[in-house]
């Protein structure tokens, strides 16, 4: 079961800028429970990645926030999430079939309540 | 106090300014930059900064505040001392001297006066305009021999929250064009998009110049992005970046920061005293116009950024060629290219911007383009137009120092629609 989340930045994560409240602790304990973790954000490129090396994670991908088509064309995944804090993050995951959790919602780690092995239990979209 | 009206130099013909060489910028002082103002630390309000940044120019420039006789501000950043970010209330203030908007998001000269301790001043006005017009203002009031030491402030707030987000569920007039797709970003667009049509170009190919700016700007201490963001912007960076209106991207648009900076301008008498060799104003001139329709369009924006560029060259009695240091402003980046054309910097002329920018317009480079990096390369504040043509030249612009010549400068901004220009040289004459 291979399911992807995609972070935006800005307000969402805990470095962003301002500070969201998923911190770099919520993100690092995604990918070992085994999600593709990335991040989709209108910060530069270079930024996304440099951000990613303060956080000591490699991710699977990094994006700018209008681009979630082509993470998903490239990142093939049982079920995709994107979580942020603005509507221009609600449109990208609506238009992109992601399912979405807003900032303080992901600041809950909803993904963690999934049971990896069974698929009928994760939603595709919220 | 009243606005000071008639001291703008905006009817032709403007004819050689008569108060060329009389007046001399001579030192500059910055506060820290930050992102924005969290709402609670004093000592990082706007007010707090703009003090640290006058005491760096008095510091620069060798003097004290008893030396001070005039204070030339615009108290928010905009026409009128409106704040350039949002304001603060209606919300609970703070103790004195915090106990209104005066001192976070706007500060006037009275405010600076009794924070500071000012006993000298004969000349306060706090109702200039964007920075290259209160650089005119200062000017002409030591010309007239109102003023003989001024300290020109300019500051620049952000609030927490989003930025210059419109409230109103309406739009009225001939808001209802623009505001529905949001402030003010569509229009920039959709000349830019008339631009790229009349001329055969396309938005990619700001790349290279916006490219350039940050790097520009990483070279200059006070920017937003060398002390807080330092790693390089690079053309996949660029291209990759959210369009927001047609042809318009994200990183088109300066980042709103909370920032402070003075400059300290003073007779050509007293600029031979100073601690920082002068640099002269040779002339200024300012515009205000108005678009034929509900929204502007490349030819009215060619028309007037033509106006401008002649109206400056009749002013100070230069041609192109003799501008060693230019500095257009671009907070928009799509601003530049109607500037570099008018201006014919480097003999671009209308539809080559474009086809310069795929040049050499490196710092060390022929044609260093916007040396201190513009507001793309170090955030919303407008102040490295005054201060980089200032350190150029005077010689102490560091790692950015051109290698080509740098003797005469002109810095222009904020708007086709409304701008200031000013002439600086190291020569009086």
């Amino acid at each position: 079961m291979a399911i992807l989340l995609s972070f935006d930045i800005d307000g969402t994560l805990e470095l962003g800028d301002p500070p969201g409240g998923v911190t770099t602790e919520m993100v690092r304990k995604a990918r070992d429970v085994g999600f593709i973790i990335g991040s989709c954000s209108d910060k530069p490129l270079s930024v996304q990645r440099k951000i990613w090396e303060d956080m000591e994670l490699t991710p699977a991908f990094v994006s700018a926030k209008h681009q979630l088509g082509k993470v998903r064309r490239e990142n093939p995944a049982d079920a995709y999430y994107h979580m942020g804090d603005r509507d221009t993050d609600y449109m990208a995951a609506k238009d992109n079939n992601f399912g979405f959790w807003w900032a303080h919602e992901a600041a809950e780690q909803p993904w963690l309540e999934f049971d990896m092995n069974n698929h009928e239990q994760i939603p595709i979209t919220t | 106090m009243a606005r000071e009206v008639n001291w703008e130099r905006n009817h032709d013909p403007v004819g050689i300014w008569n108060g060329r060489g009389k007046a001399a910028l001579v030192a500059r002082g910055h506060s820290p930059t930050d992102r924005r103002w969290d709402g609670e630390s004093l000592d990082k309000s706007l007010g707090a900064f703009m003090m640290i940044a006058v005491q760096n120019a008095l510091d620069d420039a060798g003097i004290t505040i008893d030396d001070v006789d005039g204070i030339i501000g615009s108290a928010g950043g905009q026409g009128n001392g409106q704040p350039l970010s949002d304001v603060w209330g209606p919300r609970p203030y703070f103790d004195a001297p915090y106990d209104s908007e005066d001192g976070l998001t706007h500060v006037t000269g009275q405010w600076l006066r009794q924070q500071m301790g000012f006993k000298n001043l004969r000349y306060i006005n706090n109702h200039g305009d964007p920075v290259w017009n209160l650089i005119g203002q200062a000017s002409q009031a030591i010309a007239d021999g109102r003023a003989e030491v001024v300290v020109v402030t300019y500051p620049n707030g952000n609030l927490p929250g989003r930025y210059h987000q419109d409230p109103s569920n309406q739009a009225r007039g001939p808001a209802v064009w623009p505001n529905t797709w949001g402030w003010g970003l569509s229009g920039q667009g959709f000349t830019f998009n008339q631009y790229c049509q009349k001329y055969g170009t396309n938005h990619d190919r700001m790349a290279p110049f916006v490219v350039q700016e940050r790097k520009n700007g990483l070279l200059w201490e006070h920017s937003y992005y060398a002390q807080h963001e330092p790693g390089e912007f690079t053309e996949e960076d660029y291209l990759n970046g959210r369009m927001i209106a047609r042809d318009l991207s994200i990183f088109d648009c300066d980042r709103p920061v909370l920032a402070a900076a003075a400059y300290v301008m003073v007779s050509a008498d007293r600029a031979k005293d100073m601690k920082q060799k002068p640099v002269y104003i040779l002339d200024h001139t300012e515009s205000q116009f108005s678009p034929r329709s509900l929204v502007q369009t490349i030819d009215d924006t060619e028309e007037w950024t033509d106006i401008q560029a002649q109206r400056s060259y009749n002013g100070s009695g230069l041609k192109p060629e003799d501008i060693d240091i230019f500095a257009p402003y671009d907070g928009f980046a799509v601003f530049t290219q109607y500037y570099i054309e008018a201006f014919g910097w480097r003999g671009v002329k209308r539809g080559e911007a474009h086809d310069f920018y795929a040049g050499d317009i490196s710092l060390k480079g022929p044609n260093p383009l916007n040396s201190g990096g513009g507001n793309m390369g170090t955030g919303r504040m407008r102040t490295v137009f005054i201060t980089d043509p200032l350190e150029q030249l005077q010689g102490r612009a560091g790692d950015r120092q051109v290698t080509t010549k740098a003797e005469v400068a002109v810095t222009h901004g904020v708007l086709p629609i409304t701008a200031g220009t000013v002439v600086m040289s190291t020569s009086p004459d």
